[in-house]
């Protein structure tokens, strides 16, 4: 049994473990990525229309700043974010966009003087600054007040994990290409480390490390139709769960997707509505603006996704061959435009569709999109209840996102929660590193516990169909824990979902081969994700409240006074255990309040009053003192961040101030 | 429609000394829509549970899938069944050590590759995160981009008669990336520097202009034009070196 | 202590470019070469004094008043040595070995590729060149007042040099036409912007001119044919211009 080494595992190379990687590597650790498959081909590479920093240089950016992407964002999460993660953020994104640009992403940029574009519906005029000529340009996206989404084309996440990729070969970062991490090595309180299996020769081997990173991505193919990439199964977050000693967070906030192309499932970017399309429905009538008329298709994605299936409910659905859906039109923004900012857009269109976008609308529909919760980590993202394993980008619920994730803000997070968690992984390492004794005893009995588990499952007959197991998965997931939920469909599939995972273990294969065996690698991942699906519904039947994606029919008002708090949960051995984490009102920067779509339906917490008061009253005190002063006062995090990040940003107009 | 589609797939585990290369034929109801993904996954499903292929983003971005379709190299998840006849064949990518069936192993080519060619952003300077970015004209951001957009899926390398010929070829894929290195203005390397990674036989003057990478890239990359410039800017680099040196005597 | 005495190396060899460079202006001077050498022998389409005025013209008698023979043996000579250049450059582009003809061949025969296909022809018919051309170089350069109306016409026909014609004539059209438009794409020289464009005009031109020299070549051999088989009976009897005749007895 081989049992090697390292300062740090990173599992996972998508933007997140690349970055994360690479900062600990700066530092001068020993670090190793695992990677399902090669890192350039990590699911961050689908991310399209871009990335959200504040740096204002757009005429329709222009006095853009991090209080503003702040605000944003803890609105977009429906007040379900930790705001001083949220602080944390919005401050490091402008240096993330800038770094990567340094790296090579060659973000489109800002060219002076006048040009059209289209601003809900309307042809518009707008003229860039002289001075901003050749600077980082931005797009608008959804449930922001700024232009603030930094894009290339609408590849964006494409030229980020390349930059990234690029970057850990320069920095001499082993990737374990086609390794997967299949168990945590602990001892119940500390995390030492991965088992290892080589998905081409099947073997298993240990790596033991004073830092474990999970960043494997989200869990969306839980659900049948998905934007994510097929290996998004969630098993970072399974193997952290089945530890029962790290919690997941918040499992149950699942983000649904307004444009996912009708039926293959695939995402075509935010950017396109962005960028001026809109959403038709049977009659080519624009029907966003009826329901939300200030922000129509540029609301945030929970609400754009609501309203399409409310809409599809009344009958305003295009049925067809395949499943019911609505038009995305991006007819009015002409061939060169598309050609030169949508240009996945165009190809997905033309090879999954047959159909070109700049003459014809596309068929879409909301698709599971992201995953909110994760492995609840601190701000410093490792968990807070098995030292030494962190965890960062969507594989966390770090929660910058709350209840919902304003677009832009994912490839945003990975880069700068990559960046942050990096610098206090290296800080852990040195600050506890030798105090840890790695147990390569320990490492060898959690190889011979797995190799056992896949021994076993090779020798049982095929008594269950895998395929079939994680169909009725999949549909009960896509029907009964999706865009509305109620207390009926939600204890159905708690249901349905734990007697999955009895019969789960009794999956067998037809054929024993022990390496490159697909079947072998299904029977072994489903549980594991049946546990996530599990675990997902569980929440979401607990949680009597609507907030952000969680939408409750039969509980409609969000509940700040019994539910302003995150999930957590653990797998014991009779099962998931819940708990919550109060999400403190009294340290809240921005208090909650209304996010302005539809009608108001909020039960306020009692203590929401108090601190709206009290940020008010400290505001008024410090009028005059500038907004560093003002935000220092009701949300101190600088000292939070690692030193090298806490510089102040600079912007256009504010450069020498 | 209802066509009965007759695929016909590579078969071979290298691990597996009772294992020989063979062609295996499956018959398959085609459906609407259905794409190569789609096909081979009903496949697994059904008939051959064991059999080896490579997915991710199933959307035409990530470069996992590509195999050689009927003959080419292409992406099977963007290929739809519709647009080839009833029988179809489908082999492993060549010129990448295989996997399994129609698994190939790209990632350690690339990676490869990418340390050979140091294909990344060599810094004058650590940038200060800051203050502002330094500018870089609109059009030459998408020039660079359009360079970028390579998904290192392998194609040009299977399309490329001189790459099959000569492994240690770096192909479209490799010259394509000193092209958008030695386009971008970040990047401190001069043609001395390129010239020392593609000035020579397994580079730039390795190319004989098939001109297979230009017809089968997935992504429509300039490949022609990137190799002209840079074969021009080589050969220059290759003159200016004698000169140069007759200059020093 | 003293330092060593030292010395850099180079860092890089700048063969490759001088080779690459080397291999494309041989061929492209070659292929020049071969459409106006095929422009002059179709002179004899225009009429047998036309031919025997190209022929002296080269061995200089308009110039010296004379015919120097020789010089075309000199021209000969730097033709056959820029080949023979070409020849060896060109042949490290070959397959090397049986592996290696293996991969393309299969690779070929997989992918149908149209230009990969035309470079295996360029292969075949540079192959073929090897064995033919010299023969023909070396006549021409041994027997340089062997040109001309009826000498050239006894070789083709009476000397049974036609096949040989024959067979080179396609050789070298296709060869010249494909490598023209090979040089084209390697460089960069495309008569439009868009590669696409480019490309298929520059097809369309290379079909165009590879069509209208094998014509007129074949139209030419076909001259001398005819000139060959008629004159057959006098075959050795040099030409003598239509004004350099004694006037025929009445």
């Amino acid at each position: 049994m081989k049992v090697g080494h390292t300062d740090v595992l990173v599992i996972g190379g998508g933007l997140a473990g690349l970055r994360c990687a690479i900062g600990a590597r700066r530092r001068g650790l020993e670090v190793r990525i695992l990677s399902l498959v090669p890192a350039k081909r990590s699911h961050s590479v689908a991310a399209q229309g871009g990335m959200q920093a504040s740096l204002g240089n757009t005429v329709r950016g222009a006095g853009d700043n991090e209080d503003l992407h702040f605000e944003d964002t803890v609105r977009g999460s429906d007040w379900g974010c930790d705001q001083l993660v949220a602080r944390m953020f919005t401050h490091m994104a402008p240096k993330a966009v800038r770094e990567l640009a340094a790296w090579g992403v060659p973000w489109n940029r800002v060219e002076r003087g006048s040009a059209e574009a289209i601003i809900n519906g309307q042809r518009v005029i707008l003229t860039e600054r002289d001075e901003a000529h050749g600077l980082i340009t931005a797009r608008d996206f959804g449930g922001t007040r700024k232009w603030r989404t930094c894009y290339t084309s609408d590849g964006t996440g494409h030229t980020m994990l390349y930059a990234l990729g690029d970057r850990a070969v320069a920095e001499s970062i082993p990737v374990d290409e086609r390794c997967e991490a299949i168990a945590l090595i602990h001892d119940g309180g500390r995390c030492q480390g991965a088992v290892v299996r080589d998905l081409v020769s099947g073997e298993l081997s240990a790596w033991l490390a004073s830092a474990t990173v999970i960043a494997t991505g989200g869990y969306g193919r839980i659900y049948g139709v998905s934007t994510n990439a097929i290996i998004n199964e969630g098993i970072g977050a399974a193997i952290a769960l089945e530890t029962g000693v790290a919690r997941l967070g918040n499992m149950e906030a699942v983000q649904f997707h307004p444009t996912a192309i009708v039926p293959a499932g695939i995402l075509v970017t935010e950017g396109c509505r962005g960028d001026g399309g809109v959403l038709r429905d049977v009659d080519g009538h624009r029907f966003m603006p009826d329901y939300e008329p200030e922000k129509a298709e540029l609301a945030s994605r929970d609400v754009v996704s609501r309203r399409m299936a409310e809409h599809m409910r009344r009958g305003k659905g295009v049925k067809g061959d395949g499943p019911e859906h609505l038009w995305l039109d991006i007819t009015g923004l002409g061939a060169a435009h598309i050609d030169r900012k949508l240009r996945e857009v165009r190809d997905i269109c033309h090879h999954f569709l047959g159909i070109d976008p700049a003459r014809e609308w596309i068929p879409v529909r909301p698709t599971q999109h992201y995953s909110m919760g994760g492995i609840r980590t601190d701000h410093r993202g490792e968990s807070p209840t098995l030292r030494g394993l962190f965890a960062c980008g969507e594989a966390a619920c770090w929660d910058l996102h709350g209840f919902n994730r304003l677009g832009g803000n994912s490839v945003a997070e990975t880069v700068v929660a990559g960046m942050l968690v990096g610098e206090y992984v290296a800080d852990h390492v040195r600050d506890e590193g030798s105090a840890i004794r790695l147990s390569p005893a320990l490492a060898r009995a959690f190889i011979a516990r797995e190799q056992a588990a896949l021994e076993a499952i090779l020798a049982r007959p095929a008594e269950e169909d895998a395929h079939a197991i994680r169909r009725a998965m999949e549909a009960t997931m896509t029907e009964q824990v999706g865009l509305f939920r109620d207390e009926a469909g939600l204890a159905t599939a708690v249901e349905t979902l734990t007697g999955l995972l009895a019969r789960a273990g009794r999956i067998g294969t037809r054929n024993k081969r022990r390496d490159a065996n697909p079947e072998l690698v299904l029977a072994w991942r489903l549980p594991k994700m049946l546990k996530l699906a599990l675990v997902a519904a569980e929440g979401a039947l607990a949680r009597r409240e609507s907030r952000g994606a969680h939408c409750r029919e039969d509980y409609p008002a969000r509940n700040d006074r019994d539910w302003l708090k995150r999930t957590l949960v653990s797998w014991q051995a009779d099962g998931p255990h819940f708990e919550y984490e109060p999400i403190e009102v009294e340290a809240m920067e921005l208090p909650p309040g209304f996010r302005g779509y539809g009608t108001r339906n909020i039960i306020e917490h009692p203590g929401t009053a108090a601190r709206l008061g009290d940020t008010e009253a400290q505001r008024a005190a410090l009028a005059g003192a500038g907004r560093d002063a003002v935000q220092a006062a009701l949300l101190p995090f600088e000292a939070l961040l690692p030193e090298r990040y806490r510089g102040r940003n600079a912007r256009l107009g504010e450069v020498g101030q | 429609m209802s066509r009965t589609l007759s695929i016909s797939i590579f078969r071979h585990n290298p691990r597996d000394p009772a294992s020989a290369p063979r062609m295996e034929t499956h018959e398959l109801a085609e459906a609407p829509g259905m794409t190569l993904f789609i096909a081979l996954n009903r496949l697994r499903e059904s008939v051959a549970p064991d059999l080896s292929f490579d997915f991710v983003c199933r959307a035409g971005v990530c470069g996992s899938c590509a195999m050689v379709i009927n003959g080419r190299p292409g992406l099977a998840c963007r290929t739809l069944t519709a647009a080839l006849p009833e029988r179809i064949s489908l082999h492993p990518l060549p010129g990448f050590a295989l996997i399994a069936d129609l698994s190939v192993d790209t990632g350690t080519w690339m990676r490869e590759l990418a340390e050979r060619l140091e294909t990344w952003v060599h810094l004058a300077a650590e940038p200060d995160l800051d203050l502002l970015e330094a500018p870089l004209s609109p059009g030459l951001a998408e020039e660079i981009h359009e360079l970028d957009r390579c998904i290192e899926c392998g194609c040009c390398i299977a399309a490329c008669g001189t790459a099959q010929m000569r492994p240690g070829f770096v192909g479209a894929v490799g010259l394509n990336k000193i092209a958008r290195f030695r386009l971008d203005p970040a990047d401190s390397r001069d043609d001395a520097d390129h010239y020392e990674l593609i000035g020579n036989d397994q580079g730039i003057f390795g190319c004989m202009s098939l001109m297979g990478c230009e017809d089968l890239c997935p992504k429509e990359l300039p490949l022609q034009a990137q190799l002209a410039w840079l074969r021009r800017g080589m050969a220059r680099q290759g003159l200016r070196g004698i000169f140069d040196k007759k200059d020093k005597k | 202590m003293p330092a060593p005495a030292t010395h850099a190396l180079p860092r890089v060899s700048h063969w490759p470019a001088m080779l690459d460079l080397a291999q494309s202006l041989s061929g492209l001077l070659l292929a020049l070469f071969m459409w106006f050498h095929m422009c002059f022998v179709s002179a004899i389409l225009l009429s047998e004094d036309a031919a025997w005025i190209v022929a002296r013209f080269f061995e200089g008698y308009f110039v010296f008043g004379r015919a120097l023979p020789w010089l075309v043996s000199v021209f000969v000579a730097l033709i056959s040595s820029l080949l023979a250049v070409h020849a060896l450059l060109a042949l490290r582009k070959f397959p090397a070995d049986w592996a290696q003809y293996r991969a393309i061949a299969a690779h070929s025969d997989r992918t149908r590729h149209g230009d990969t296909l035309l470079w295996l022809v360029q292969v075949a018919t540079g192959f073929a060149m090897f064995f033919l051309a010299p023969v023909h170089l070396y006549t021409m350069m041994t027997r340089p007042e062997l040109i001309g109306p009826f000498e050239s016409a006894d070789r083709v026909w009476s000397g049974f040099y036609w096949p040989l014609y024959l067979i080179l004539l396609f050789m070298v059209e296709i060869h010249g036409g494909v490598g023209l438009y090979r040089l084209a794409l390697k460089w960069g020289w495309l008569p439009a912007r868009n590669t696409r464009d480019g490309r298929r005009r520059l097809a369309l031109a290379k079909w165009a001119l590879t069509a209208f020299f094998l014509i007129l070549g074949l139209a030419s051999l076909g001259a001398y044919m005819k000139l060959g088989h008629s004159h057959a009976p006098l075959a050795g009897e040099p030409y003598v211009p239509s004004w350099l005749r004694a006037e025929p007895a009445r």
